[in-house]
């Protein structure tokens, strides 16, 4: 047999992903993409963080988890508060969405996500996600005005996590100071 | 006293499905409605767009058929302009379309619908020595199996389970007497259920080779955007097509040792779902995985084709572009039509939304309104299942001998006869056999790609008709494909060089569609009418026809429930 369970495309991984999730297509569902195209540009150079723009995909979003050291994950989360207020969820807040129901349009996406990677013995050591709450979520694209306006507050937020996450580990290395 | 069960929503997986099922004083079913709970409007955000952009747009559509809806979009084009691609380019979206039904449907099988046959629970009794003996006799070739794998993957399992996250393995109904299967074939499911998990993880790589990125691969109006140079570093090389094979050989590999094996070994502890389930009898494909360009119905490896009430004699030819064939009907759905029309063509389809429904959130629609944010889609007035079984059934009622081949020997191993394909069961059989044609045709095609640049072909598109001056003012174009769920076409008509109409139908639309004019239930409800219920209050055999089909409604309804993750809700009256 030429294949193994481990094999194939085994690229270097950046210990840190940025993943975005949502769909651009029903407005503020998407800010979660719109966040992370602003984080990228802001960010400049940061070879040791990884960026991706996961959609709506769930399960086969897996891959992109392993052998990471961080995540943050960006998203729009309804928990009934002002449009544009930025969430930032952390450990014990979302093991307490895993008990509960009905946050995020994508609950079932991002938390099924994280469930199935810590089945696996494969989730990342820090989990960090970062939301807005949405205005309006039916088909079109662009932003709510609300939700646009909060996109540079979001970016900051999620630039503070970054920073955070580079003082308290040695995993950005020497060549993360941009990130 | 009728009794009514609603189940909202159905699906595990993003999308939003609303189903009602009437009971009979018997507790069988004697009336199902299938809903669409969300408006889509995708054709709306396309209007007056650029026809090349279209492709990027649908991709967003569904998040599980990224690659399928991409693939449909750019066909409908170049259909419209008059492009043929190169060979390369059907060969690579050959290769991305069953990377992506393979994964799909190991997927399907053991994370979406397995659980409405193995019980989770269960398998924490199982014994490791016994389970080793099983998987030894059901799943030979399989290399993980022994008591020692069983017994820490039952400790993994069983520190999952007590940390309170059976989460993902929610909707279901844990020791429900439905559930036949002795804690050991439980627990080698379950684990062959991670043993999945892991896999899929890689086979999707292939993407990422010709699409440039994954999720959302590239494609692009022409042909396909993948550079291909056998030595170079900045492109397609041989080391990334090694690679590729390493995935077909592994994908091959799990489907003919792990997923095909436990699919026999469940489907024979349910015998009585090879009579449950069966609903409409009538089936559409309209074909894919051209050999001889998408223009060229005859060699295509899944035949074009339908069938009508199970007659297996018969394959009707079917042509999408013929206005009198397809027909999107609105009787029992929230849209209208000008000018008091209740059917149209998609290519003079259109979407205007007339919400009539109850407010949500509502405990019961009415069945003698419009019930349902889908349309009713219809084969020259018939309601036609589509999707694997109906491939299966084409392929098969055609004489093609690989279609023979793999459904005779499944109905051999399972003693059964070919009337137990119009099931639930044969439904979910259905899939993991054309999984198998799947996978090795994943192989004739790499191989073929790879003779092909041999012989010094490396032409991935034709971008002469790229600059929008080369198009006539007014055109029309269809691109269809047979997604993992089924059908699927996408339908354009280009003006002064932007997007005049986009229209598309999606597999769950023809299955999931609520009754048409003349009262004819869609895929869904036929389906379920008839379906005796062990426990209503636990409506486990709704979950399996439903699961068989694969619903996604994220495709047809478009999308996440508002209200995110929701468990079976049950209502009893």
């Amino acid at each position: 047999m030429t294949w193994t369970m481990t094999g194939g495309l085994a690229e270097p991984r950046a210990p840190v992903l940025v993943l975005g999730i949502g769909n651009a297509l029903l407005q503020d569902d998407g800010v979660g993409l719109r966040l992370l195209e602003r984080v990228k540009e802001t960010a400049g150079p940061a070879p040791d963080c990884e960026f991706i723009d996961g959609g709506t995909q769930g399960i086969a979003l897996l891959g992109y988890l392993t052998g990471r050291e961080k995540l943050v994950m960006l998203d729009a989360i309804g928990l009934g508060g002002e449009p544009g207020t930025v969430h930032v969820l952390r450990g014990g807040d979302i093991e307490g969405f895993r008990a509960r129901r009905a946050a995020t349009p994508h609950e079932g996406n991002a938390l099924e996500l994280l469930a199935m990677a810590k089945l696996l013995g494969e989730e990342p050591g820090e989990v960090v996600i970062v939301g807005v709450e949405p205005a309006a979520v039916r088909t079109g694209i662009g932003l709510s005005d609300a939700v646009e306006a909060a996109l540079p507050r979001a970016a900051a937020a999620v630039k503070d996590i970054l920073e955070g996450m580079r003082r308290r580990s040695d995993v950005f290395g020497d060549s993360g100071k941009d990130c | 006293m009728a009794k009514r069960i609603v189940v909202d929503p159905i699906t595990r997986i993003e999308g939003h499905l609303r189903v009602e099922a009437v009971l009979d004083g018997g507790n069988r079913i004697q009336n199902a409605m299938s809903s669409g709970t969300m408006w889509r409007g995708i054709e709306v955000i396309l209007e007056g767009r650029d026809p090349r952009d279209a492709w990027a747009f649908c991709e967003r559509i569904c998040g599980v058929c990224t690659t399928t809806h991409a693939l449909a979009s750019v066909r409908c084009v170049e259909n419209s302009l008059g492009i043929q691609v190169p060979v390369n380019a059907d060969i690579i979206r050959n290769i991305m379309f069953l990377t992506q039904m393979v994964q799909d449907h190991v997927i399907h099988f053991y994370h979406l619908h397995a659980l409405d046959w193995v019980d989770v629970v269960s398998a924490l009794k199982a014994n490791p020595a016994a389970t080793a003996a099983l998987a030894q006799k059901a799943a030979p070739n399989w290399p993980l199996g022994t008591e020692g794998y069983f017994r820490d993957m039952a400790g993994t399992l069983k520190k999952f389970v007590d940390s309170g996250q059976l989460g993902i393995f929610q909707n279901a109904y844990w020791g429900h007497p439905a559930y036949k299967l002795p804690p050991e074939a439980n627990l080698m499911a379950v684990c062959h259920y991670l043993e999945a998990l892991k896999w899929q993880k890689e086979i999707i790589k292939i993407h990422t080779v010709f699409g440039g990125k994954n999720p959302h691969p590239n494609y692009i109006v022409g042909g396909m955007a993948s550079a291909i140079s056998m030595q170079g570093d900045n492109a397609v090389n041989i080391e990334r097509l090694n690679l590729v094979r390493d995935q077909i050989m592994g994908a091959i590999h799990v489907v003919e040792d792990m997923y095909l094996p436990d699919l026999l070994a469940v489907a024979g502890f349910y015998p009585e779902w090879t009579t449950i389930g069966g609903g409409l009898g009538s089936y559409m494909v309209y074909g894919d995985l051209p050999r001889n360009g998408i223009g060229d119905p005859s060699k295509f490896l899944f035949p074009r084709g339908v069938i009508l009430d199970k007659k297996l004699d018969e394959v009707l030819p079917v042509d999408p572009a013929d206005p009198s064939q397809i027909q999107e009907e609105i009787a029992y759905s929230w849209y209208d039509y000008p000018n008091g029309k209740t059917s149209l063509h998609p290519w003079d389809g259109v979407t205007i939304p007339k919400y009539t429904g109850p407010k949500p959130p509502y405990k019961e629609l009415d069945e003698s309104k419009a019930y349902s944010w889908l349309k009713s889609p219809r084969w020259k007035g018939h309601p036609v299942e589509v999707g694997p079984l109906a491939r299966m059934l084409v392929g098969f009622a055609g004489g093609r001998p690989e279609f023979k081949e793999v459904v005779t020997e499944a109905l051999g191993r399972l003693k059964l006869g070919p009337e137990a394909l119009f099931s639930t069961l044969g439904r979910t059989a259905a899939r993991g056999l054309e999984s198998r044609l799947a996978a090795r045709w994943l192989l004739d095609e790499y191989n073929r790609l790879i003779d092909n640049l041999k012989a010094g072909d490396s032409t991935t598109a034709d971008t002469r008709f790229w600059n929008p001056a080369t198009w006539n003012a007014e055109s029309k174009g269809l691109g269809f494909t047979e997604a993992p769920r089924g059908a699927l076409c996408h339908w354009i008509h280009i003006k002064d060089k932007k997007i005049a109409n986009y229209q598309i139908v999606v597999p769950s639309t023809w299955n999931a569609s609520p009754k048409d004019g003349k009262g004819q239930h869609g895929a869904y409800e036929a389906a379920l009418i008839g379906t005796p219920m062990a426990d209503p209050k636990r409506p486990v055999e709704i979950l399996r026809t439903i699961h068989s089909f694969d619903p996604c409604l994220a495709c047809a309804s478009h999308v996440l429930s508002p209200d995110g993750e929701t468990l079976a809700e049950v209502i009893v009256r």
